[in-house]
């Protein structure tokens, strides 16, 4: 049982609406049962709406492996970094602080970190993840290229991030615009300083308004 | 190179474990004298497993994060100003988490039970079968009082007791006792991965299915020899006896490649439990970005050391020097804003390189 | 005697709202079999499967290949499961009992409907058969609102039944009568997919209609511009391409502006126009008074934004646009919705693909719950109660006397009045928890005690069913079966997965358990929601909302069926108006339900919000959901998940107005209306107007938006106002004493 090359996660933030469905419906997962494995959350609910989802990227090179001092994460053939083994994982934290992403999560009462897995009950078997098939705004999307060229023709898939000098490559895609040029990689760092707009004009159509509320008097 | 001299290192280590163990065995039954040479095999078994297990452990602890953490667990529990409550904190966690199994308890009770079983069961049978084996345990007869044991601990005379008493009885059955411990959890365990749909998810025949079967393995035959001398008058009592041996051998070959290395690893909890109490203790880090603590800022100096010895290169040219001063949440957000800003056609991207 | 026999605390402490575990099922448990159905809660009514294990519900399993969500749901959809098996639900009849701990005492299913029968029965004796009322709801399946409006007409002869769609669909239903002669959305959402420019008017998508979401985004990939119109800058509005920061109670003024822009470029489609509707000239004169800089001043919208708007709408090749409460919820609605109409009718893109116009509703089945006869002034196949021809119809169908059918009634809201005025003394009541979502709902809360006797059906006690005499306990939606039409127009299919829990009945049971005990059973002796299906079906033919070709073996088959539906060989009709359509009201002459076949253009006239802002209360107050809670919460305030994402209502204000307030993220603020004062936690944040604040309305008591609103109704769909009113707002001066008192969610 593995999860078919063929078959690809694809993750566009910029499509989030923050319903919490992915959220929700990982919880019903049997692996992991009551605990979501994916996060979502609000970037800065003060300034924006803007909301992340983010799932384990599965990393080629998974630094949350290479920290573990109990060799407990292990990537499988297919590419998929799985949760923690339970029998070793001490519970020391090392991933959960290490992984650029941010994704794993410590259970100190059960001494053990859980991550996402990409549902491997289900996509070894032939199925979609479970947040990527009830996301409402497809923001998480699993299935080929194909597909998703198709569907997303201003879109296109990169799995590769850069945090300072590194560089990390994943087996979760996310998606970049294609025009002007699409980007060979995604600067996770440069958005150090960020604080995320009222408003995220996609296409700029009536020319820049960063607060559309300028005008309006109190 | 730096392989090879690690390689070189764990053999050295695992040669003088193994050393060890065989003169402990030799000097402990007296020059063999109180060695059962039928049992030869079960020893020959155990210094390979001592061999593997230890040439395992230190190929383990040679990696940078598990160096950290070993020397990092020491420096922490022999800390001069903590070490009188690290060792009460020593017993109470050695009970609580690894002879009570808690933390496994507190993922399900029934999975905890079932852990607890199978741990005491072997942990039982472990202590009673390698003094016998290694002879450097053995009952004899009292001279003048046949209805009297006397115990020999490395061949000094440790104890008497009656023949018919109710703990000589509990004692030689005591192999028994610690089947029926593993059997129950056997049972438990195979229960859970037949109709649990994680685990039945996620488990692997070598690394889950496997090592009930041999645990299950040793505890039947074991009663069927029980069973044999006591109530078939010795039936078929050599043939279950190879058999026995066998899937015992199997078990100790085994030992140092598949899960049940975790006996080993394991404790290593309760060194990061030290290493854990001392981060809470002193300072913490706060995000770069945030401001917000979110984990201690030892670990955090810890981390970035293992990291750059692991060839990872998180170091930024901004303010922060290097990314892993930067919380889960805050790297969570920057992913978010990082993608969002492509999107609005500035450039977090980079198209150059 | 419809006071609360016992203090609210007490009976909350007894009958919740509780919180459900956050999962059910153990990983260990096998469904015995996944039943194929649709969520129980919005409008969109996504295709989901239940997973069933001894007779109760335990999980879901997403149904893929249902077209309309192929598997995606929202939060409320994933956790739907929970309110089967939760602690909170009715398996008894209860009788009021003020001496009782929690006010309430199980009695034996057949002793209540006997009792119900009696004091229906005296009661209209005594004042005469209006003296009972019937008050339904939009999450009933089709069967149920068909069955109820025959019940409150045929066995109680009461004019006075209505639903509370009128809280919800009713503004755009009108609209669509007068500009189309058919009230539903023209299009099936696939025909969002590929059109120019998407309009969403008062709609936030991201939350009340999350599946909606992954069209809107879908469309833009293929190269869409969005326009949002809202006054807060919900999560599809934060990336559209044009934002249109509407001043609440002004959307008249926006589509009068953007239309006079469009006339004055030549944006519109004269030919059509000329050719296939009536109208116009009256509404250009009208829209003529509103040059854009007068549109800027009124609404709000900045002058080069309602000019880009007009540009978007105008050039466009296909459109589609779409509203939904935020426009409708008005004392103007009817006027809003048809601003919209006449956008859409000018443009002349109706009809075609890859073009609609729709409004997004509200409930499971608020287009199928409006269509056939549970709405005060309606017969079923949207037949009208005043038209003599509607009623021999239906009286035929019913076979009664057409003399013996009631006239029209009234709606929701002067329901209530006539209650409070004494004029109606019974009171039926299901699906309904109007204590909570009715406007200035204290009021309610009075009319309600002066009732003689109140019988409610529910499955949950509800806020409203406290001041009960007697509770039947009714169904979920997954313990019947039925159809249900969801926002497209198309007819689906609710299955059965389990059966009632205890004494609990099918709501239809109930309803000729009713009838039957009132001695009143003839055309009340169906045996299954199919039969009654069948019987709607013919009663529904040759009406506007033709049923008549509809069946659930055909339902399964297409996975679903868009009425109209005249014939059993007839596909049904997933787009309207298509050129070259007929319709059994133009006969040929056109393409639209009126005799000449022409659409109309309707003057939608601005008129300012009633009791809008002013010195006294300079805030615009506006209502709506969150996500994570669906109306007045009777279900999802127990579903323990749902209730963590959001637990307590939050008062969202700008930082600008904070500031100005000296109100501080997180704090107690307390917002003050006319009709009364809650306080609640602020919610700083910069994505609301600054002069507007919100609130969900999902809570009851001193937590309820709907204390604040003004109960100011559309003069013709009789809509209240819910989405704007003046307020004010100051830092409250310490925490209120329901925060000590009550659990989040109650």
């Amino acid at each position: 049982m593995s999860v078919p090359q063929h078959l690809e996660f694809f993750v566009d933030p910029s499509r989030c609406i923050g319903c919490r469905a992915c959220v929700e419906a990982c919880t019903e997962c049997d692996t992991h049962r009551g605990e979501p494995m994916i996060h979502l959350e609000y970037i800065d609910r003060g300034a924006s709406v803007q909301t992340v989802p983010v799932v384990c990227m599965h990393c080629e090179q998974p630094t949350c492996a290479e920290v573990c001092p109990a060799d407990a994460i292990k990537r499988t053939g297919d590419g998929v970094v799985q949760s923690a083994r339970k029998p070793r994982c001490i519970a020391c934290g090392n991933c959960v602080v290490a992984c650029p992403f941010g994704v794993p999560e410590l259970y100190i009462d059960r001494a053990i970190m859980m991550k996402c897995d990409m549902c491997y009950d289900r996509t070894s078997v032939g199925k979609k993840p479970m947040c990527a098939t009830v996301c409402p705004s497809q923001a998480l999307y699993f299935g080929t290229r194909e597909q998703i060229s198709a569907l997303r023709p201003q879109s296109m898939p990169t799995n590769t991030f850069r945090f300072g000098d590194q560089v990390i490559r994943t087996r979760v895609n996310v998606m970049v615009p294609r025009r002007p040029a699409a980007p060979a990689q995604i600067d996770v760092t440069a958005a150090m300083d960020e604080r995320p707009p009222s408003r995220a004009v996609r296409l700029p159509v009536v020319g820049d308004d960063p607060d559309p509320f300028a005008e309006v008097e109190v | 190179m730096v392989a090879r001299s690690h390689a070189l290192r764990a053999s050295l280590w695992a040669s003088i474990f193994t050393l060890a163990l065989a003169v402990l065995i030799i000097v402990g039954s007296r020059r063999l004298a109180n060695f059962d040479a039928a049992l030869v095999g079960y020893t020959f078994a155990t210094l390979f497993a001592t061999f593997g297990i230890t040439y395992r452990y230190a190929m383990w602890l040679q990696r940078p994060p598990t160096r950290m953490y070993w020397k990092r667990g020491w420096q922490a529990f022999v800390s001069p100003r903590f070490l009188a409550g690290n060792l009460g904190r020593f017993v109470q966690r050695a009970v609580v988490e690894v002879a009570g199994n808690r933390f496994i308890f507190r993922r399900s009770a029934l999975r905890g039970l079932t852990h607890w079983l199978l741990m005491w069961g072997c942990i039982i049978a472990a202590a009673i079968t390698f003094p016998l084996v290694f002879g450097w345990i053995h009952f004899e007869t009292v001279p003048g009082h046949l209805d009297t044991y006397r115990t020999y601990v490395f061949g000094f005379a440790a104890g008497d007791f009656p023949v018919a008493s109710w703990l000589a009885f509990m004692v030689f059955h005591g192999l028994v006792w610690a089947s029926f411990l593993v059997l129950a959890g056997v049972m438990l365990a195979f229960r859970r991965r037949m109709i649990d749909h994680g685990a039945m998810a996620a488990q692997q025949f070598g690394e889950d299915i496997l090592p009930l079967v041999l645990l299950g393995a040793i505890s039947m035959t074991g009663l069927m020899l029980t069973v044999s001398y006591t109530w078939l008058r010795g039936y078929a009592y050599d043939f279950l006896a190879i058999l026995h041996a066998v899937t015992v051998i199997v078990t100790l070959l085994w030992l140092p490649f598949g899960k049940f290395f975790h006996i080993f690893q394991r404790p290593a909890q309760l060194g990061v439990g030290f290493y854990k109490d001392v981060g809470a203790r002193s300072e913490q880090a706060r995000c770069a970005r945030c401001d917000r603590e979110f984990a201690s800022a030892a670990m955090i100096r810890d981390l970035i050391d293992v990291e750059r010895e692991l060839g990872f290169k998180y170091e930024t040219s901004g303010g922060t020097g290097h990314y892993q001063r930067i919380c889960p949440a805050c790297r969570r957000a920057m992913f978010g804003l990082a993608q969002g800003a492509l999107w609005r056609g500035e450039n977090h991207g980079d198209t150059a390189r | 005697m419809a006071t609360l026999p016992v203090d609210d605390l007490a009976i909350t402490r007894a009958f919740g709202p509780h919180l459900s575990p956050r999962t059910l099922s153990r990983a260990s448990d096998e469904p015995e079999r996944l039943v194929k159905t649709h969520c129980c809660f919005c409008g969109q009514q996504c295709g989901i499967q239940l997973k069933v294990k001894n007779d109760a519900v335990i999980g879901f399993e997403p149904w893929e290949d249902f077209p309309f969500n192929r598997g995606m749901l929202c939060p409320k959809g994933v956790k739907r499961y929970l309110q089967g098996s939760h602690p909170d639900r009715l398996l008894t009849a209860l009788a009021r009992d003020p001496s009782v701990e929690n006010g309430f005492r199980s009695m034996p299913y057949d002793a209540a409907i006997e009792r119900a029968a009696r004091e229906i029965r005296r009661i209209q004796d005594l004042h005469g058969p209006a003296a009972v009322g019937v008050l339904g709801g939009a999450s009933l399946t089709t069967e149920k609102t068909y069955l109820l409006g025959k019940f409150a007409r045929v066995c109680l002869k009461t004019p006075y039944i209505d639903y509370n769609g009128r809280l919800c669909m009713v503004s755009a239903g009108a609209a669509n009568k007068k500009a189309f002669g058919i009230d539903r959305t023209t299009s099936p959402w696939s025909d969002m997919v590929g059109t120019d420019v998407i309009w969403v008017a008062g709609s936030n998508v991201a939350e009340c209609s999350p599946i909606t979401t992954n069209y809107i985004w879908q469309a833009r990939e293929l190269g869409a511009k969005v326009i949002v119109q809202d006054p807060r800058i919900t999560p599809v509005a934060r990336t559209c391409d044009l934002y249109l920061p509407v001043r609440p109670g002004r959307d008249a003024a926006l589509f009068a502006g953007v239309l006079q822009l469009m006339i004055e470029n030549g944006w519109i489609d004269r030919d059509f126009i000329e050719r296939e509707t009536v109208g116009f000239e009256a509404v250009a004169a009208y829209c003529a008074t509103w040059p854009v800089a007068r549109v800027a001043e009124v609404t709000g919208v900045p002058e080069r934004s309602i000019r880009k708007a007009a540009e978007l709408w105008g050039i466009a090749k296909s459109s589609f646009l779409f509203h939904a409460r935020g426009i409708e919820h008005h004392s103007n609605g009817v006027q809003n919705a048809l601003g919209t109409i006449n956008l859409v009718l000018a443009s002349g893109r109706i009809g075609k693909p890859k073009s609609g116009y729709g409004t997004i509703v509200g409930q499971a089945n608020g287009q199928g719950g409006r269509e056939h006869g549970q709405k005060c002034d309606q017969l079923p196949g949207w037949r009208d109660i005043s038209n003599p021809d509607h009623r021999k119809y239906i009286a035929s169908v019913w076979n009664i006397k057409e003399a013996d059918l009631p006239g029209p009634g009234v709606d929701a809201y002067e329901l209530f009045r006539k209650i409070d005025a004494g004029e109606i003394k019974g009171l039926i009541s299901i699906c309904f928890n109007p204590k909570v979502s009715l406007p200035d709902n204290q009021f309610v809360t009075r009319a309600l005690e002066k009732l003689e006797f109140y019988v409610a059906i529910d499955f949950f006690l509800n806020d409203t069913a406290r001041h009960a005499d007697l509770v039947l306990p009714g169904s979920l939606q997954e313990e019947d079966e039925g159809t249900v039409t969801q926002v497209e127009g198309r007819v689906i299919k609710i299955n059965k997965a389990v059966d009632c829990p205890g004494e609990a009945r099918q709501d239809w049971r109930i309803i000729q358990d009713l009838a039957k005990a009132l001695g009143r059973p003839h055309g009340f002796t169906f045996d299954s929601p199919r039969a009654i299906f069948d019987e709607l079906r013919v009663a529904s033919k040759g009406g506007v909302a033709d049923y008549s070709g509809i069946s659930y073996e055909k339902i399964e088959r297409q996975m679903g069926v868009f009425w109209p539906c005249p014939s059993d060989d007839h596909p049904g009709t997933p787009r309207l108006f298509e050129p070259g359509s007929d319709n059994p009201v133009a006969k040929g002459k056109g393409r639209f339900y009126f005799p000449d076949g022409k659409a109309r253009f309707n003057v939608a006239e601005y008129r300012p919000a009633v009791d809008d802002v002013s010195e006294e209360y300079p805030l615009f107050l506006t209502t709506g959901r969150v996500v994570s809670q669906f109306l007045s919460g009777t279900q999802t305030r127990r579903i323990g998940p749902l209730v963590k994402h959001y637990p307590e209502p939050r008062i969202e204000l700008h930082p600008r107005l904070a500031e100005k307030l000296g109100i501080a993220d997180g704090a107690w603020a307390t917002a003050e209306t006319r009709r009364g004062a809650i306080t609640l936690r602020a919610m700083v944040v910069t994505t609301i107007r600054p002069d507007t604040i919100f609130i969900p309305y999902h809570w009851p008591g001193d937590k309820s938006a709907n204390r604040l609103t003004v109960a100011a109704q559309d003069p013709i769909s009789k809509i209240p106002q819910y989405k704007v009113c003046g307020c004010r707002l100051r830092p409250a001066d310490g925490p209120p004493a329901y925060a000590k008192e009550r659990e989040a969610q109650q």
